[in-house]
C-alpha cells in the first residue's frame, strides 16, 4: 500500500496522531488534522485519495465535513469513524456519499482492508 | 402530584439516564481507541525491534501488549452493548430484533449469574420476526425475569434462554435446570404483571420435568412483511 495519500480528521489528537504513525509505518503517506476546519483547509495542499473522518467533532459534524470534501473532489473516498452504538450513523453517512464506516475503537486490520477496497474503487473509476 | 405527572417525570428521568449512559459509553470508546492505538504502535515497534533488542524483553512486551489488546476488545464490546442499550430509550416504540435486545442486555446480566455460579446459555432462534414494541420496557422485563429465575435456582446449574417464533408470536423461554415447578402468577408481583400487559405480552409457565422447569414470555411480532 505504498504512496497512498491519506488524511485523518479526528479531534482526539492522541488517537489521530498514533493512528497516523501506525499507517506511516505501513508505507501510507498519512497526515492527521484535529478539527473539521483544519482538515478542509489542508485538502488542496495534500490532495488525499482517502480521508478517515470522525463523525462527531466539536467544530463541525463529520457529515458536514463529508459534504464539503465531496464538493471539493467527489473522487476522494471517505471512511467514517463512529463511536455510536448502532450502525445507523455509519449507514446514514454512506447514504450521503461515504465509502464505508468503521466503529471505534478501530481494528487496524479492518481499517487497512477498507482502505484497500477504497483504493481499488478509485483505481477502477 | 397526580399520577400522570408522576409518570411523565419518571419517563423523563429514564430518558436522562439513557442519554447520560450513551454519552458515557461514547467517551469510553474514545479512551479505548487511544489505548488500542498506543498499544498497537508499541506492538509495531516491538515487531520492528525498535523497543527492545533483548529477545526475553521482547517476549514479555509482546505478552503484555496481547493482554492489553484482549481487554480493550472485551471492554469495547461491553461499551458497544451499553451504547445500544442506552439508545433504546430514545424512541419509546420502535421495531427491533428480539435477539439483538437479549444479546446486548445479557452482557450486563452475565455478572449476576456468574456471582451465583449459574451458567447462562443463549439459544437464540433464526428467522424471528421483528417486534414493534417498547424496547426499553422490554429490557426492564427481561432484567426482572432473569433475576427472578436466578433466585429460584441452585448454584452449579444452567439457565437456558431460548427464543423462537411461534406463529405470530415471538417467544422467550427461560429454562431453569433442576428447579421445581413455578407458579408465575405467584412469583411475580402485580405491577410486573401489569408491565407485561403493557407490552401486550403473555407470561406463562412452560413444561416442568425432573430436569427443568420453564417460564415463557410471548410477544406479538410484526407481520412477515414487516420482518
Amino acid at each position: 500500500m505504498t504512496s497512498i495519500k491519506l488524511l485523518i480528521i479526528d479531534d482526539e489528537v492522541e488517537f489521530a496522531a498514533t493512528l497516523c504513525q501506525r499507517l506511516q509505518l505501513r508505507g501510507i503517506d498519512a497526515t492527521d488534522m484535529h478539527s473539521g476546519g483544519e482538515g478542509l483547509a489542508i485538502l488542496k495542499e495534500i490532495a488525499p485519495e482517502i480521508v478517515i473522518l470522525d463523525l462527531k467533532m466539536p467544530d463541525m459534524s463529520g457529515l458536514d465535513v463529508l459534504a464539503e470534501i465531496k464538493k471539493h473532489d467527489p473522487d476522494i473516498e471517505v471512511i467514517m469513524l463512529t463511536g455510536h452504538g448502532s450502525a445507523g450513523a455509519g449507514i446514514e453517512a454512506m447514504e450521503k456519499g461515504a465509502f464505508d464506516y468503521i466503529m471505534k475503537p478501530v481494528d487496524l486490520q479492518e481499517l487497512l482492508a477498507k482502505i484497500n477496497l477504497a483504493v481499488d474503487k478509485r483505481s477502477k473509476a | 402530584m397526580d399520577a400522570m405527572t408522576e409518570n411523565r417525570i419518571r419517563q423523563e428521568q429514564i430518558d436522562s439516564y439513557g442519554r447520560l449512559m450513551a454519552g458515557f459509553a461514547h467517551d469510553m470508546k474514545n479512551h479505548l481507541g487511544i489505548i488500542r492505538e498506543s498499544n498497537g504502535l508499541m506492538a509495531d515497534l516491538v515487531e520492528m525491534g525498535g523497543l527492545a533488542e533483548d529477545e526475553k524483553v521482547q517476549e514479555r512486551l509482546k505478552k503484555s501488549i496481547a493482554a492489553i489488546e484482549r481487554r480493550v476488545v472485551l471492554a469495547a464490546d461491553m461499551f458497544h452493548s451499553l451504547s445500544c442499550f442506552s439508545h433504546r430509550s430514545d424512541t419509546p416504540y420502535s421495531s427491533f430484533q428480539l435477539n439483538d435486545l437479549i444479546r446486548e442486555e445479557c452482557v450486563f446480566l452475565e455478572r449476576f449469574s456468574r456471582l451465583k455460579q449459574i451458567e447462562v446459555v443463549l439459544e437464540l432462534g433464526d428467522g424471528l420476526h421483528a417486534l414493534y414494541n417498547d424496547p426499553s420496557l422490554l429490557h426492564h422485563v427481561l432484567y426482572r425475569m432473569y433475576n427472578k429465575c436466578l433466585t429460584q435456582m441452585e448454584s452449579g446449574h444452567k439457565l437456558l434462554i431460548i427464543t423462537e417464533q411461534e406463529g405470530a408470536k415471538s417467544s422467550i423461554l427461560f429454562r431453569l435446570q433442576a428447579t421445581p415447578q413455578i407458579d408465575v402468577q405467584q412469583l411475580f408481583d402485580a405491577p410486573f404483571l401489569a408491565t407485561i400487559q403493557k407490552l401486550d405480552g403473555t407470561l406463562e409457565g412452560g413444561a416442568s420435568t425432573k430436569e427443568y422447569t420453564e417460564i415463557r414470555l410471548l410477544l406479538s411480532s410484526l407481520s412477515l412483511e414487516g420482518k
